[in-house]
């Protein structure tokens, strides 16, 4: 959440940015795992500042820059070269993270009139000059600004601050609080009273910590960055390269050092370093970029991944396969949302096989062996034909809007003579959104055997001849259908799907053209009617300053699209696209749509 | 996955949910007697578990069902060590959601007065005054009722959405007496034929719009 709301306050700034010359993204840390850096040319003439900072997202970058003293200023006001980029930047480390952005200055008495809470402090960096506020440090080189917080992890200050505590002789500080609610105040008063002042208790001594390491991590993000000049722009190529891109906005995500996967590989890197470094070598390249570009009628953010050449050859493998016809039928032509996957589950299974058999062959670990051991067996034993000719990897999602479920409920009866009570069961309609899952097999033997043996296990299962319901399946009130026909496994609560279309829906489903588009969307291709899923979007989960964003959504009249790309041994790619039909400029429909997900977020 | 599933389902399950109260007070000769509250939602039962999947709903954190059961006993627990509690009994349908309790008490003050009390020993932060505690008055020969102030409250405070749901909800108030009843204050309340008991039935969603439709004054013979 922490990472979305971030990359509001770039996209905030997504107006205006041009770069010229040096630029202010030098300035990201070396650390920095995730950046979205914006600039956008046409932005700033389509829409003013004074329009895009009366969206409800400016309220937020108000909030996190400018204290009270500056409540009526903007950040019109704050002096920032809008002829530069905003990037914004989230990185994190095993011990810290580190977030904030970088942007253009164009006259510093400006900018000190807004950011009027941050004192000078010296600076140890020739011509850089430092700022303090209570939370944000500000870094002035010549005209390029950077906002930066260093935090200290939690999981790290709790294991430093507990190892700390205990190695002086204490017990847990829980404990204490639990002894302190069964003494009498007497007790207290008196404990209190001979308590070592100097002495501090548990949090307080975390909160040292958090400060010292604070200080720590911070410094060292600052030598690496000014005195050793080992930023992200000046370290990584492929940054760089997305910074001449023409688009609106850049996005970058170095996955390769992106701790939390790292985290998953904890048990390799500490235990076995060696095959550490060799399933590391599968992620190495692996960094996704993006790129957003505003057209007349249009939005569009397409994506890439980069890979190794091994994690490249298994994404090959499984992206190397043709939509399933079976598939386009149950589709409907006005069918709010959907969504298609496309793979070849038993290349992409053999493909990893023949990669990562031979880097796990080289771990001297017994555990290790024995698994690999098992997996051979696995791979030798059991039946591949019968597993992904059962699920071949293609898979489809629909959203049908809502419909009346027959559902039970229980109601009170009255004696009139007594006004005595009871209960009885009773039918129920309640309204459901209505959701299909389904995937391609050719085995339809098998789905059939495992229904068959959930008929014996329980009543609510009952065989209806080609297809099957499952009584009371969802909350213990709606039924669920299964439908086993057409080279396709269906789960639905689509009354109507399984009692009438069960063969697909003929006339009604997409057009020949839409079908066409599918197939050539590879891997992924999804659909939703922005008008249509604000409808249904259920406004209780709303604050009331965000009913009027739903109500405003309802009245739009765009389309999300989704297709993925040709994929490489080297990338893949994915394209969403917003397309609308009204008049409105796109850079507007860009800006509501970043506030309607500001909004929602919130 | 399971709050994903929650949103989509509870999206758009309000026009079909609704909610059933009993209020059911029987008084004996002695002032004692037994006090029985029964909320039942097994028509909104996909509501409420759509509801139960979520972490946050209208901004607020959603317990899990296991905790609003242990809160449930929990009260049970702390009512029954109260003064003048003599019996109680729960009953927590998780299946259906139905939530009953019955509690014999030895006066209806004592009753008031320990519910009271365990609702500000489980939330320290509601402040609950005299004339909030009290929904019963019973001298002997008169019953005066209004709509506890607590739920009264709760159904004031829910948002213009959940007016749908309480639209085809229902607060039911019945009270047994122990002499016959010679008169009502409130012209919807019906008496039985034995004229020992009444039973006054109101929309939920016109309750929250006007909780003085509950209330009534019943006149016993002398």
């Amino acid at each position: 959440m922490i990472l979305l709301r971030n990359v509001f306050f770039t996209l905030i700034f997504v107006n205006s940015w041009f770069v010229f010359g040096q630029s202010a993204e030098q300035l990201i840390p070396g650390e920095a795992v995730t950046v979205f850096s914006i600039s956008n040319t046409d932005l700033l003439q389509k829409v003013s500042i004074d329009e895009w900072i009366t969206y409800d997202f400016m309220e937020e970058i108000h909030q996190e820059l400018f204290d009270k003293s500056t409540e009526n200023k903007t950040v019109k006001e704050a002096g920032l070269d809008f002829d530069q980029r905003l990037s914004l930047f989230y990185g994190k480390k095993p011990q810290f993270e580190v977030t904030g952005f970088t942007f253009g200055i164009k006259d510093q008495t400006a900018l000190f009139r807004v950011f009027d809470d941050f004192e000078t402090i010296p600076s140890k960096y020739p011509g850089v000059k430092i700022y303090q506020s209570l939370f944000n440090n500000l870094i002035l080189d010549k005209n390029h600004g950077l906002l930066i917080r260093v935090e200290p992890l939690e999981a790290f200050l709790n294991q430093q601050t507990d190892s700390l505590w205990y190695s002086r002789g204490n017990l847990s500080p829980f404990y204490a609080l639990d002894e302190d609610q069964l003494m009498e105040e007497e007790a207290l008063i008196s404990e209190d009273e001979h308590k070592n002042l100097l002495e501090k208790n548990y949090y307080e001594l975390r909160d040292s910590l958090a400060f010292e390491y604070q200080k720590k991590f911070y410094n060292e993000v600052l030598n690496r960055l000014f005195t050793k000049k080992q930023g992200l722009y000046s370290q990584d190529s492929t940054f760089r390269e997305l910074l001449t891109h023409p688009s609106a906005g850049v996005f970058f995500m170095d996955n390769s050092r992106n701790i939390d996967r790292a985290k998953n590989l904890w048990y390799l890197k500490t235990v076995l370093p060696t095959l550490y470094l060799d399933v590391q070598e599968l992620y190495e390249d692996n960094i996704i970029t993006g790129d957003l570009t505003l057209k007349n009628s249009t939005i569009q953010f397409d994506l890439k991944a980069h890979y190794s050449k091994a994690l490249g050859s298994i994404y090959q493998e499984m992206n190397d396969a043709s939509f399933d016809k079976n598939i386009a039928p149950f589709i409907q032509s006005n069918q709010p949302a959907y969504f298609t996957y496309t793979i070849n589950l038993r290349s992409a299974y053999e493909k990893a096989y023949d990669v990562l058999v031979p880097i796990l062959s080289k771990a001297k670990d017994p555990e290790i062996s024995f698994n690999l051991l098992l997996l051979k067996l696995g791979n030798a034993l059991v039946n591949k034909d019968a597993l992904f000719d059962t699920y071949k990897g293609s898979l489809l999602m629909t959203f049908n809007g809502i419909q009346k479920v027959k559902t039970r409920k229980i109601t009170f009866f009255y004696d009139e003579q007594t006004f005595e009570y009871g209960e009885r069961e009773a039918e129920a309609e309640e309204d459901m959104p209505i959701f299909t899952f389904g995937f391609s097999t050719k085995r339809k033997d098998i789905p059939e055997m495992i229904l068959e043996h959930f008929s014996q296990i329980t009543s609510k299962f009952e065989n209806k001849g080609d297809y099957w319901v499952y009584e009371k399946a969802i909350f213990d009130a709606a039924p669920l259908f299964f439908i086993n026909a057409k080279g396709l496994f269906i789960i639905t609560n689509d009354r109507d799907l399984a009692e009438n279309h069960r063969d697909g829906y003929g006339q009604q489903a997409l057009s020949k053209r839409a079908v066409k588009s599918l197939k050539k969307s590879g891997t992924m291709a999804g659909f939703a009617n922005i008008q249509e899923v604000a409808q249904r979007f259920p406004s209780d989960f709303l604050n009331p300053e965000q009913q009027p964003l739903i109500d405003f959504l309802r009245n739009k009249t765009g389309a999300l699209s989704l297709k993925s790309g040709v994929t490489t041994d080297e990338s893949t790619s994915v394209s969403v696209v917003y397309t609308f039909t009204d008049s409105e400029r796109s850079s507007k429909h860009f800006l509501d749509l970043l506030n309607t997900l500001y909004l929602l977020t919130k | 996955m399971k709050r994903l599933l929650g949103l989509m389902l509870v999206c758009s399950c309000m026009l079909s949910s609704c909610i059933e109260i009993i209020d059911d007070l029987t008084l004996n000769l002695d002032g004692s007697g037994t006090f029985k509250y029964t909320v039942n939602l097994s028509s909104s039962k996909v509501k409420v578990n759509s509801i139960l999947a979520l972490d946050s709903f209208n901004g607020k954190k959603v317990p899990k069902i296991d905790v609003i059961e242990t809160k449930f006993s929990q009260f049970s627990e702390l009512l029954k060590k109260e003064k003048g509690i003599i019996s109680v009994q729960t009953e927590f349908n998780k299946v259906d959601f139905i939530v009953k309790i019955a509690v014999g008490f030895s006066s209806v003050q004592e009753l008031q007065n320990g519910v009271t009390a365990v609702i500000q020993q489980l939330d320290p932060t509601i402040n609950i005054t005299q004339e909030a505690g009290d929904w019963i008055q019973w001298d002997g020969k008169t019953l005066q009722r209004i709509i506890p102030k607590l739920v009264e409250d709760r159904i004031k405070s829910d948002t213009q959405a959940d007016n749908e749901f309480l639209k085809t909800g229902s607060y039911t108030c019945i009270s047994r007496l122990p002499h016959s009843i010679q008169t009502t204050s409130n012209e919807l309340c019906r008496l039985n034929p034995a004229k020992t008991a009444a039973m006054l039935r109101v929309n939920a969603l016109e309750l929250k719009l006007n909780p003085a439709l509950l209330k009534h004054t019943l006149t016993t013979a002398p």
